[in-house]
């Protein structure tokens, strides 16, 4: 004889196979759908760049004769091409229409002394590249004055100029390894979509297993076969669980195959540092992830029975989502860092501890920690659970 | 055989109702006491092994409470009930494995075949491997499923649904059987085969408690009928003592009489 949990547990597993929401959810949009969400972002964001640095500015010059040499460096500039405007007082509105990139207004400035250079241009777009390339040519154009200038006063040697220009030079030498730099940048981000994806494949299978049950009418045949309370909730419990497992392990999965695929086009640190992440790294992630499944399948399966349908389940789970991003998405800010305190706070403290091992500076102590602590919780949200669906005035809403 | 002791089942009202300043419409319903609905009370019957017991009685007037309190899915306030000597509050697990129930709105897993339903609700009741596949082969044969027994039940008429939840609820061949208005919404060759279903369960010398709406139902299969008004039990006899207490030979007129609806209470068509 089989024991009810796993008789529960087949029985919850093979429909939940069936159902093609749970699979879209579960297997579909984290292996395949996020590398290729990814892919389709890192290409645009590369070709929106890649477009910004090679297109032909237009721009116009007013009060040119007070920087001699600008107009001529300008037209030197690859990239660049001359437009004309009668009136500065249209350039704003030129700027707005797209009928200019960029304006130079130069300052009229007493004998001897600082060209200041006004550039207007359309600052809106992240990817404008207006600014820096206008800067590399005004640079350019600043150090031949410069060096006229310092020649003028007898000081010809260059490595004479550099140290009268800048005689003291500050050179950072960070120590810290290339892994835990860029871990900190990215390392954020990551567990935020493990997250997510564990929560979204744990959603649907928990509203299918107990307000779809309700809305069906198979729960009330269901509490009648002879086996106790917490057996029943149990066995739909670990199909919730696994779908959330299963869905987080499918994330780390597509973006391992992503990176795999296309991760050497990163670039040389990004490369070494997704190389440097171990299998033990790796394993510790998916730990930090089996907690969070439980937590998440406990209380989705709470809410779901009290839910007299699957639409009112939706409605329920839908400001859970935003308990859910919140905390992930903490671990993404600059300046939080995993200490005790962070640690206290679910979910916050399994991101932050997902950041903490692709940066290769675990604290294992905390780890441990944080892995009871996550489990504990899973557990007493599973009692809650278990006591929720042996509540008639949950079972029998009306 | 079923011996019902006193049954009475209690629900706290809501909030809003229980706040109403304005009482509501129409006269107050006697099973409210402001902040408690009384669904059932001293419900006291018994149902022999080997027959079929009616229970009647219009809509609300708690039915469905007291079935759900006799299948152990809702726990007795007061009173209790005996399955072959199980009480229902001490030991709901036990009543459970003799128990077998049927209803009319009872759902199926769709995307389940119903040879896989079969084997879920057996492997709940403790059956396994070649016994199993046994009385899933022996009930597929006898409600003639073998057609369907492996398509998806999403894909099944009502019809076939039906027969499905009575396969179910027969899987464990259990001695007592609930059928909780089982034939509505069916068409006449459904509705039948459910009927001689019912009349079989008694043949195999099981107790059934049939709650319909249908008096041709009751006439035909009913040893024993129970009318529930209200909330509480206001008859117990045979089929031709309802006739008698209800004054009349139409079995729907005597319910009528019996339950206190007057001409008044059944609007014209």
């Amino acid at each position: 004889m089989r024991s009810p949990v796993l008789t529960v547990f087949r029985k919850e597993l093979l429909e939940v196979s069936r159902d093609r929401r749970t699979l879209f959810f579960m297997i579909v949009m984290p292996l395949l759908l996020i590398p290729l969400l990814i892919q389709v972002t890192t290409d645009f964001v590369a070709d929106a760049k890649k477009e910004a640095a090679s297109a032909t500015l237009d721009y116009v010059v007013f009060g040119a004769e007070a920087l001699p040499g600008l107009e001529s460096a300008l037209a030197a500039a690859p990239g660049f091409s001359a437009a004309t405007l009668d009136d500065p007082a249209e350039i704003q509105a030129a700027v707005t229409d797209e009928r200019i990139d960029l304006a130079l207004v130069v300052q009229p400035s007493a004998s001897g002394g600082q060209h200041v250079v006004e550039l207007h241009y359309n600052n809106a777009p992240i990817s404008s590249k207006v600014a820096p390339r206008t800067k590399a040519v005004l640079d350019g154009l600043g150090a031949e004055l410069r060096r006229t200038q310092l020649e003028g006063l007898g000081i010809v040697d260059p490595q004479v100029q550099q140290a009268v220009l800048e005689p003291v030079l500050m050179v950072p030498r960070g120590t810290a390894p290339m892994r835990e730099v860029l871990g900190e940048r990215i390392g954020g981000m990551l567990p935020y979509m493990f997250i997510i994806f564990c929560f979204l494949g744990a959603m649907y299978p928990a509203i299918d297993l107990a307000a779809g049950e309700k809305e069906r009418g198979t729960l009330e045949t269901l509490l009648l076969a002879p086996i106790p309370r917490h057996q029943l909730v149990l066995g739909k419990f670990l199909v919730v669980f696994t779908a959330g497992v299963v869905a987080a392990l499918l994330t780390i999965v597509g973006l391992g195959g992503w990176l795999a695929w296309r991760g050497s086009e990163l670039g040389g640190d990004l490369g070494a540092v997704v190389t440097s992440i171990g299998a033990t790294d790796l394993a510790l992630i998916a730990a930090m992830l089996v907690p969070t499944a439980a937590i998440f399948a406990a209380l989705l399966l709470g809410i779901s029975i009290y839910a007299k349908s699957f639409k009112e389940a939706q409605s329920y789970i839908a400001p859970l989502n935003m308990l859910v991003v919140l905390p992930a998405f903490l671990a993404m800010l600059p300046g939080v860092e995993l200490d005790w305190k962070t640690a206290s706070i679910p979910i916050t403290n399994i991101s932050l501890a997902i950041k903490e091992l692709i940066k290769g500076t675990m604290d294992y102590s905390m780890l441990v920690a944080i892995l009871g602590s996550s489990t504990l919780l899973a557990g007493a949200l599973l009692w809650v659970s278990t006591w929720w669906f042996g509540r008639e005035d949950v079972l029998f809403r009306q | 055989m079923l011996e019902v002791l006193g049954l009475c089942k209690s629900f706290p009202l809501a909030k809003p109702r229980r706040a109403r300043s304005s009482p509501p419409p129409g006269p107050p319903d006697p099973r409210e006491d402001g902040r408690t609905f009384h669904a059932i009370r001293d419900i006291a019957f018994t149902a022999e092994a080997g027959s079929i017991v009616g229970l009647l009685g219009p809509n609300g007037a708690g039915k469905t409470t007291l079935l759900r309190v006799l299948s152990t899915a809702l726990r007795p306030s007061s009173g209790t009930a005996t399955f072959d000597g199980v009480d229902i509050v001490r030991d709901p697990l036990a009543v459970r494995r003799r128990l077998g129930f049927l209803s009319g709105n009872t759902g199926l897993y769709g995307r389940l075949t119903p040879r896989e339903m079969l084997a879920y609700f057996g492997g709940l009741h403790g059956l396994s491997g070649p016994v199993l596949r046994e009385r899933i082969d022996e009930l597929v044969a006898l409600m003639r499923m073998g057609d369907y027994a492996d398509r998806r039940n999403d894909t099944l008429s009502a019809g076939m649904k039906q027969k499905v939840s009575i396969a179910r609820t027969l899987v464990h061949d259990p001695a007592i059987v609930v059928f909780d208005e089982p034939t509505t919404g069916l068409d006449v060759a459904a509705a039948e085969t459910i009927l001689r279903l019912v009349e079989r369960c008694r043949d195999q010398g099981k107790t059934v408690l049939l709650s319909t709406h249908h008096m041709h139902e009751v006439a035909r299969v009913c040893d024993h009928v129970v009318v529930i008004h209200q909330g509480r039990l206001c008859f117990e006899g045979d089929v031709a003592q309802l006739r008698e207490r209800g004054g009349s030979q139409a079995l729907d007129r005597a319910l009528l009489s019996i339950v206190g609806a007057g001409e008044g209470e059944v609007a014209d068509a």
